[in-house]
This record gives C-alpha cells, structure tokens and sequence, in this order.
C-alpha cells in the first residue's frame, strides 16, 4: 500500500506493516534529509530490507536531483539475493499500481562471473553488491571507481564492518606468497623483453606517460569524478614516477630487490615487531631503497601490467599484494603495524614464518566512503552499542536509533544462567575454565535442556580449543552418552566441507523427530551466515563469554593503537568485540516473529550491568530482573514454561494492531504515539 | 519404611514458581498474555463447529499413549503417565457417551516399539479396566511414532470408507526412534484419510506439526493440567467428515431389552456372546439383548453381533449423538458497551461483566461467556428457546 512518510509518498509492496519498520522508514528519511550519515539497530527478521528500499527507491523518485544512485552492500551471496528477490516485489509493484513500465535500472553483482559491467554500472539506480566492491582498494578501483557523489551508500548486516576494513588493507606475506611473486617476476621480465623486441615502441610510449605523471588521475580526482582510492595517496598524485623505476626492466630489477629483502626479512627465528618508519629505515639500509618509489610500486605496476596487455590478472595476483605493500607500507606511518612471526603459537616447531602487515585503524579503508558520499547507512541486527562505530570508524552520523521488536507474544526469552545446581559458578573465565566443577555444570545444562528442547539446539563455545576440552572433558564424564539419549550431536570443525556436512545432517535430524545438537564455535562459520529458523533452532546456548584470543599481538597491537588514538579503554573494545559476537550467536534463534526460541548465556558475566548494556536493545527489554543469576534447575522451569506457552496456537490475527499493521491502523492516533516509542535515538 | 520408594515427593519435585500463573500485565505495554489469546481461539473453535457441516458420527479412533521415559517427569502431578491415564479413562467414557456408534482402540509406545493395550471396541469397559491395568507399568525407551502409526494404520485401513479414521496421539517425548523415514508414513495416511491429532506434554516438535498438518489433524501442547483435560475433551466431538468420504445406508439392529424376573417359570438363564472372547468369568444371565436378526444375546449395547456383524445400538444412543447433525447455531456476540437492555445473563442469573454479551438469533436471549460456552459444548441446545417452546 501507500504510505505517507513526512511527507514522501512510499509505495510498499506488502499489505501489512510492522510498526517498526514504518519508525524505521522515518529515521531513514529525516538521515536523507540531512544528506548525513546513520546508524541503525534493528532486529533482523523484521523486514529491514524492505523498509530501506521501499524509502530510499521513493526518496529516488521524488528527488531525482537530490539522490542518483543506490548503492546497497551487503555481505554474503545468499543475501545478496535475498535483496534482489525484495527489490524485484517493489518494482513489480511500482509497475501495477503505476501503471508505467519500470525505468528503473538495477544491478547485484553477486559472482566473480559477473563482475565485467563497467559501463553498466555509471547508469544503473540501484547497484547490489559485497561489501569488498567498495572496501577492499584492490577491488573498488575496478568497480566503484565512477559511482556518483549523491549516492546514498547502505552497509547491511554491518556490525563486523570494522573487521572487513581492516581485513581489506592488512597483507599477509608467507614464503609461498614469495615464491610465487617470484614466478610472476619471471614471467614479467621474459614478457618484457619480447615485446622489447616486436613492439619497443610500447614501452617506450608507457615512459613518456610516467613521465608526464599521474596527471590525469589528478584532475579526475580534483574534478570530483572518481572515489578516491586509499592506496593511491593524494601526493602521489602530484608527482611523476620516479625515474629509478620508470622503465620496465628496472622496475623488475626493483622489485625483484624487494622481494630479496623480504625474504631475508622471513629468515628468523624470533617474533619481530616494528612500524612502518622502522621498516623504511631498515630496508634502506640493507638494500638501498627509497621511500618514493616504494610508494609508486602499486600504481607501476598497475601500468606495466597494462602495457602489457596481459589479460589474466589473477596469476598476477602474488606480485599485486607486494606492491600493494610496498606502496601502503610507505604511506602510513600511523594505523599499521608490522609483525613478523617464525611459527604459530600453536605449532612451535613447525617453521612458517609470517609478515602481517596489519591494519589497525579502519577508518582508512572507509575514510574515501564517507567523504565522498553523502549519505551512507550503516545497519544490523545487533548495533549496540551503538555510539562505538562512529568512533572507530572515524565519521559523525546525524542519526542513531535503535528499534525494537514489538511483538504480540515474547517470542524470545533470554536467561543468564550464573550456577549449577551445586551453586558453583559458571564461566569460562580464563582461570576457572578448566575446573572440573565448570566443566561439569555446562555439561549438566546441556543435557537438561536437550531433555525440555524440541528439536535443534545450537550450542556455542568461545574457541574450537576450548569446545574439544570440554567435549572430551563430557566424554570421560558420561555426559556425552546421556545427552545422546534425547538428542544427536554434531561438531562444527575447521573443515567447511565437513560443517556443511554435519550443518545438512543436523537440519535433517531436526526434520525427523529425531532431534539434535550442534556444537559450535562463536565467530566461526556456523555462527555469522547460517540461520537457524523455527525448529533448527529452539534454542541457543552460549558457553561463555566470546572474547578474543587476547595474546594474538595483532590484537594487542591494535587495541595498543585504539587506545592511544581514539581513547577507547582495551576493556571497553573487547567487551563490545564480545558483545557483538554472543548477540550474533544467540539472534541465529529468532528470524522473525513468527519464530520463538530460548536464549541462554550460560556465564555469570553476563549478568553485570557492563555486559548486559551491550546487549541489543531489543534483547535486553526481555531480560528481566529475574532471569539473571539462575541455576540449571531454574532455566529448565523457566524454558518449559516458555515452551509451553510458545506451543499454543498462533494465527496473523492475533498480531494484527499489535505488530502487524493495516494502513488504517498504522495511521491511528495512539498508534503513531506508540512508533514513536520504537525508536530510541543513542 | 518408605513405602513409595520410586515417587518423589511433593517438595522434592521440581522447581516450581507458582506465581507466575498469576501474572499480571503491565498495561499499556503490547505484550497480550498468552491465556487471552487462547480465549479468542476458544471462541473461535466455537464457532468453526457450528457452521452447516457434516460430522463424522461413526468415528474409529486409536489413541496412542508414549509411555516412554519422559512419561516419569513430575511436572504433572503425581507423574506425567498416571496423570494420562486416569484423564484417559474420562475421555474414553466422555467419548463413548457422545459418540455411541463409534469405536476405540489404545495402543502404547515405549522402547522403540508400539503394542496394542486393547483392539478396536466399542465396550467402555474394557477399556478403562486396561488403561487401570497400565498405570503401574515402567516407562523406559524412547517412543516410536513411526511403528505405532503403522501399527494403527493396519488396522484403521481396513475400516469401510464412510467411517471417520482417526488417530490421536498423546506425545511426551521430544524424540522419536523411526526405523523408516517418517515422511513416506504421512504420505501414506494420508491417502488413506486416517485424521491424526497430537496433543504434546512438553514442547512443540517440528514433526508432529508436520503429521498434523498434512493429515488434517488438530496440535495441541498442554499448559496444565486443566488444559489438558480441555484439549482431550475437544476431541470427543467428532470431526468433520471429509467432503469425499462415501455415503451409504447402514445396516443397523434396535435390539429390544427383554427382562425376565427370577420368578418366572420359563425364563432360562444363559451366556452373552460377548463373553466369548473376554477373559473374564462367563456369567449367567437371564435378561438381556436379543439380536433383531439371529438372535444372539447380549448384555450390554452398542456391541457388533458376533454371529451376524450387525451393528446393535439403542434408540437413546443414537438419538444421543443426533445433536452433531443439527447444531447449535452460533450466538450473536456483540459488546457489553452496545448491549441496553438489563444485565442479566438468562442462564446462570449472574451479571454480565465480560466485555461482550451473546445473544441467541432464535429467541433472542442473552447470554454470558461462561454460559455461552456451557451451552454449545454441553448442552447443545438453547434453554431460552426451550421455555419459549413450551409457553407457545
């Protein structure tokens, strides 16, 4: 139906509304209005991708001046089509109730197969694609180059956005990488000298452009044409390639040099750290290379493989993340850090050395997206709390607003479980987690439940090392033996093959009446993509609380460099990093408000008010005093209760003026007072 | 010393909060309790029921009962099977009091397998002596949903095909241990028109909705058990018949009750057929049912001849279940604010201080919730109707 937001007419293809998703569309517009940037919290599984097409395609219409383009990221495939299928209902509805054929033009680039749309994409109005398009430099050179500054930008499911910025900008060299980027050399200068001898006029040709200097990249950027590229710094611009590496043969010979100091710099057998000026002063001691044309190695590159016209560039792809390096590693003297490590600390006696060149800051990687355009929307499920991403993210949002579930029934019933009936108490807490006690109570909770819970429960642990100890810790203890009584276990490992395997196996177990359990890992696979909906998921126990592994020195590095350039306490970054984990695990259970599902976070921590704040909002209203420090025997009570109660009969009726709309209902008086309430600014 | 070793104590059963029953909502706030939600389905079902259709009034039904492990949790009291049973027994005798020309059959599951407590009957009796007998027997295993739905599909195939089939599963496990794939199961009673209803003692089980759903069965999950009884009750009123089920004339034998006193000369003590197969003592009689066609002698009604197969009933059971062809039409509901007239219910005399008030299309009488209720579940019939009937 219609709808009449402040004024902006919304065609929405459905013929009912929640009334969230209604104070969702009105956040949305007044952010439009402001051309400003937002954050926003809203539960999944409430329609937020509808709302945030429906507005924005209806702001495109009625301000084609004002805002040209959509450009829609989101993080999997899967989801990605998700998109499309709604973007496919709204246009088809526009088309009927119009009555004018669609001149809309929309793009998903969702595979490699299909990434070859250059021209296409300066036309199209809404562009669906990863978030890699815009992020990763590698890739949004190639794609988001030419999108138009009054784009307005929408990062879904975003709550891990931090990490992608960060994974885009970091290299990882191993020796492999090395004796790759070897190979690439080699076939470089092989390719270099027979076109030396058939077509030397066209090097000769790509020496006069780099003597000339990136001019014409100056101007597009000058001019505002292009979004500018973080591994193409601004003083680049300005200058010609230096002539040390100008032509073909002694850019090879460069790089070549390069590589020879990587390679010894991988001969060690200590853990070396050091920031990039570090790094600089010592390769120019060792082998004699500048800063300047370091930094040029990405771009010259970029040319000769041009010149080159070689066409398949993904062999090449060794050789590109080393000048990839080169060039970042000599442009920020702040936000990376260089660490470089003889093995694993898993596997100490294996030799593999390792150099992270990690990023710490990810406000670089998306500094060139808020700069350039003027509306980008951040948006998930689980945002909270909500005034961290600005802050690491380095950009100021002129809207922040969490939004609640509103529901006709509590459909989600979260318990913090303290104590084992045996009154001790239960976390994963580094020093107690191997206690015999610990380990004997999650095991006692598991098999309670297994015993009250129909069908799936997902179980999930803080890291795969902590889940085999405790496994095997049940196995000896025979709870293993009594949990498979009521239900089916199944692991997730390492191996995606063999997840996918027990993932199938699991949701056929659910199927039949057989029941199962699939124990998982926080932050894995299992706990990020894969949705467990109404009966693969009754209910979702998190063992602890899932911290990450603090003695990587990556992580130490980066919260070393949080806390000194955006005053951010370690404390504070690795509770929200925690935080954000256990709400994506425990928000597999509910997709939707017709689903229902227990939530239980079996660890005492989780009941201080510092924890329990960083809860999504639309978790945390359901948690009552009451459900905070149980034990075993009062979860079983409350989750039969809960189950029971959830058991009863549900039609759309019963939601209907509750949280299901009709549009005369949504433009009641009390009812718009009430959406009002939905929306909680931060 | 102890004399009941294996049952708990009342205050070493679970962790109860007992408080929470009584939960009050916090006004204004959207949450709507789960009770009034099943008000509004109470009512609904009502009214479901009494639109213009045909009831299957000769209903076979099998009641499967899990006597699996699960059966032991203490949440009902003094433990989940006992509970079963004796509201069992109620239904059986409720069942056969609306539906005389009808016939039951118990099967349990327990261990992985499925065993028949009784055969299809119609004798009450015999019944409610087996469900007594099992109250005492072990709940261990896991059920089988798959072997005893086979187990009573194999009998239920063979019933002629304008008699209702059904199945109603009394489910407390979460679990089920199928040898085969279930699926192919439901297919296949479903093509055979078998009805199966589940009502679960624990949780919602992704596989019985599925049961219920593609055989046109009703699921339930018990709250208490009050609702329990409720929900058993629900099915002692036979369902629809489904639009393609035959229609034929049967055969059926009014068997007059001959009573002969000791005192007379020529009456001759002698067997009921329907002692042929009880274990019980043979008894001598001397009045009793005589077989319209072959003259067999039975002492109780509604029985199957076991020499001729023809059905025998009375004229009072048949006349009994005569209300499911002609029901109660629903009453008007309109709201209390709306209703002018003096605010007495016409059945229990109470004020009426629900939010609506029901008034009868016929005689135009009004009633309560309670009263409503009370009249098209029990009753079947209006009373202000009834009084205007005999003053005209």
């Amino acid at each position: 139906f219609r709808l009449n937001i402040e004024g902006l007419l919304v065609y929405f293809p459905y013929d009912y509304i929640y009334p969230e998703q209604y104070s969702y569309m009105l956040e949305l517009k007044r952010t439009l209005d402001a051309k400003g940037h937002g954050v926003l919290e809203m539960p999944s599984g409430t329609g937020k991708t509808i709302s945030l097409l429906s507005l924005i395609v209806a702001y495109q219409k009625a301000y084609p001046l004002e805002v040209t383009k959509l450009v829609y990221c989101s993080r999997t495939v899967p989801e990605i089509e998700k998109v499309v299928e709604e973007l496919r209902k709204l246009m088809d509805y526009y088309a009927k109730q119009t009555g004018v054929k669609n001149d809309f033009l929309a793009l998903a680039l969702s595979s490699r197969k299909n990434l070859c749309i250059h021209p296409e994409i300066l036309h199209a109005n809404i562009v669906v694609y990863s978030y890699h398009y815009l992020l990763d430099p590698k890739i949004a050179d190639l794609v988001s180059k030419e999108l138009a500054k009054k784009s307005v930008v929408v990062f879904d499911e975003a709550h891990n956005i931090d990490n992608v910025c960060i994974d885009s900008m970091s290299v990882n060299i191993t020796r492999r990488t090395l004796d790759r980027c070897q190979t690439n050399v080699e076939t470089l200068q092989n390719t270099i000298s027979r076109i030396k001898e058939t077509d030397a006029a066209k090097l000769r040709e790509e020496y006069r452009r780099l003597v000339e200097g990136l001019k014409e990249a100056n101007v597009a950027r000058e001019t505002d044409i292009y979004l500018s590229n973080p591994v193409l710094p601004d003083e680049i611009l300005q200058e010609a390639v230096p002539g040390s590496i100008r032509t073909a043969e002694h850019f090879v010979g460069f790089i070549k040099r390069f590589l020879e100091y990587l390679k010894a710099r991988l001969r060690i057998h200590h853990v070396v750290q050091e920031s990039a000026p570090q790094f600089l002063k010592d390769i120019y001691e060792k082998v004699c290379i500048d800063r300047k044309p370091l930094r040029f190695c990405a771009e010259r590159l970029r040319s000769l493989l041009r010149t080159l016209e070689i066409a398949d560039i993904a062999d090449f792809s060794a050789i590109t993340l080393i000048s990839h390096f080169a060039t970042l590693v000599s442009t920020y003297s702040k936000g990376f850090t260089i660490i470089i490590e003889p093995f694993e600390d898993r596997t100490p006696t294996i030799a593999n050395p390792v150099l992270h060149f990690s990023c710490m800051d990810p406000s670089i990687a998306i500094k060139p997206v808020f700069g350039r355009f003027q509306s980008v929307i951040i948006t998930s499920g689980t945002l909270s709390p909500l005034d961290i991403y600005p802050r690491i993210l380095d950009f100021r949002p002129v809207t922040m607003a969490s939004f609640t579930m509103t529901l006709a029934r509590t459909c989600l019933c979260p318990l913090i479980v303290g104590r084992g009936n045996d009154q001790v108490a239960m976390t994963s807490k580094f020093e107690t987690r191997e206690d015999f006690a610990v380990i004997r109570n999650y095991g006692n909770l598991l098999l309670e439940m297994s015993a009250i819970v129909p069908d799936g429960i997902v179980a999930f642990f803080t890291s795969y090392i902590y889940m085999e100890n405790i496994v095997a810790s049940w196995y000896e203890q025979g709870i293993l033996e009594n949990i498979q009584r009521n239900k089916l276990i199944f692991i997730e490992t390492q191996d995606a093959a063999e997840t996918s395997m027990a993932l199938e196996k699991y949701q056929e177990a659910c199927e039949n009446g057989r029941g199962a359990i699939l124990l998982s890992v926080a932050r894995g696979k299992v706990s990020e993509g894969i949705d467990f909906v109404h009966h693969f998921g009754r209910a979702v126990i998190m063992f602890g609380v899932p911290y990450v592994y603090t003695q990587s020195r990556i992580l130490k590095a980066r919260l070393e460099y949080l806390r000194d350039q955006f005053q951010i306490r370690e404390n504070d970054f690795l509770t929200f990093d925690a935080m954000r984990h256990a709400a994506q695990c425990v928000g597999r259970a509910i997709r939707g408000k017709t689903d229902y599902g227990l939530m239980i976070f079996a660890d005492k921590r989780y009941a201080r008010a510092d924890k329990r704040g960083k809860l999504p909002r639309w978790i945390q209203e359901h948690l009552t005093d009451g459900s905070l420090n149980l034990t075993i025997d009062e979860t079983v009570q409350l989750s039969k209760h809960f189950l029971r109660q959830m058991a009863q009969p549900f039609r759309r009726e019963d939601q209907l003026g509750l949280s299901l709309l009709t549009l005369e209902q949504l433009q009641s008086e009390d009812m718009l007072q009430k959406i009002a309430q939905i929306a909680q600014q931060a | 010393m102890d004399e009941e070793p294996e049952r708990a104590k009342r205050w070493e059963g679970g962790y109860e909060r007992t408080w929470e029953v009584l939960k009050e909502d916090e006004s204004g706030s959207l949450k709507a309790t789960v009770e009034d939600i099943l008000f509004q389905a109470k009512r609904k079902r009502v009214f479901e029921s009494h639109g213009q259709v045909r009831l299957g009034m000769m209903r076979h039904l099998f009641v499967i009962i899990d006597s699996s492990r699960s059966m032991e949790d203490h949440d009902l009291k003094p433990n989940r099977l006992t509970s079963t049973l004796k509201l069992m027994e109620y239904f059986v005798e409720e069942y056969f009091d609306q539906n005389p020309i009808s016939q039951i059959g118990i099967i349990t599951t327990k261990n992985k397998r499925a065993e028949k407590l009784t055969d299809l009957a119609g004798n009450p009796k015999k019944h409610i002596a087996a469900l007594k007998k099992a109250v005492d027997s072990t709940c261990v295993g896991e059920p089988s949903l798959y072997n005893s739905l086979n187990l009573a599909m194999q009998t239920l195939k063979h019933m002629p095909a304008h008699t209702s089939k059904e199945i109603l599963v009394v489910f407390s496990s979460l679990t089920t241990c199928d040898p085969a794939n279930i699926y192919e199961l439901i297919k296949t009673l479903n093509g055979l028109k078998i009805r199966v209803s589940v009502i679960g003692l624990s949780a919602e089980v992704r596989v019985c909705t599925i049961l219920t759903r593609e055989t046109g069965g009703s699921y339930n999950v018990i709250l208490d058990e009050s609702h329990f009884k409720e929900l058993l009750i629900l099915h002692v009123k036979p369902p629809p018949a489904s639009s393609s089920s035959e229609c034929s004339l049967i055969r059926m034998g009014f068997p007059q009750h001959a009573i002969a006193s000791m005192s007379d000369q020529d009456a001759k003590p002698s067997f009921s057929m329907s002692h042929l197969d009880s274990a019980g003592e043979p008894e001598l009689t001397l009045g009793g049912y005589y077989c319209p066609q072959c003259r067999a002698k039975y002492t109780e009604l509604p029985v199957e001849c076991k020499v001729c197969g023809l059905t025998l009933v009375s004229a009072p059971h048949l006349a009994r279940s005569f209300h499911h062809l002609f029901p109660l039409e629903a009453f008007q509901e309109t709201p209390l604010e709306e209703y002018e007239a003096e605010r007495f219910c016409e059945a229990c005399q109470g004020e009426l201080k629900d939010k609506s008030v029901f008034t009868c299309l016929a005689c135009k009488k009004v009633f309560c919730v309670e009263c409503d209720l009370f009249i098209h579940d029990t009753l079947h019939c209006c009373p202000g109707c009834m009084q205007t009937d005999r003053m005209s």
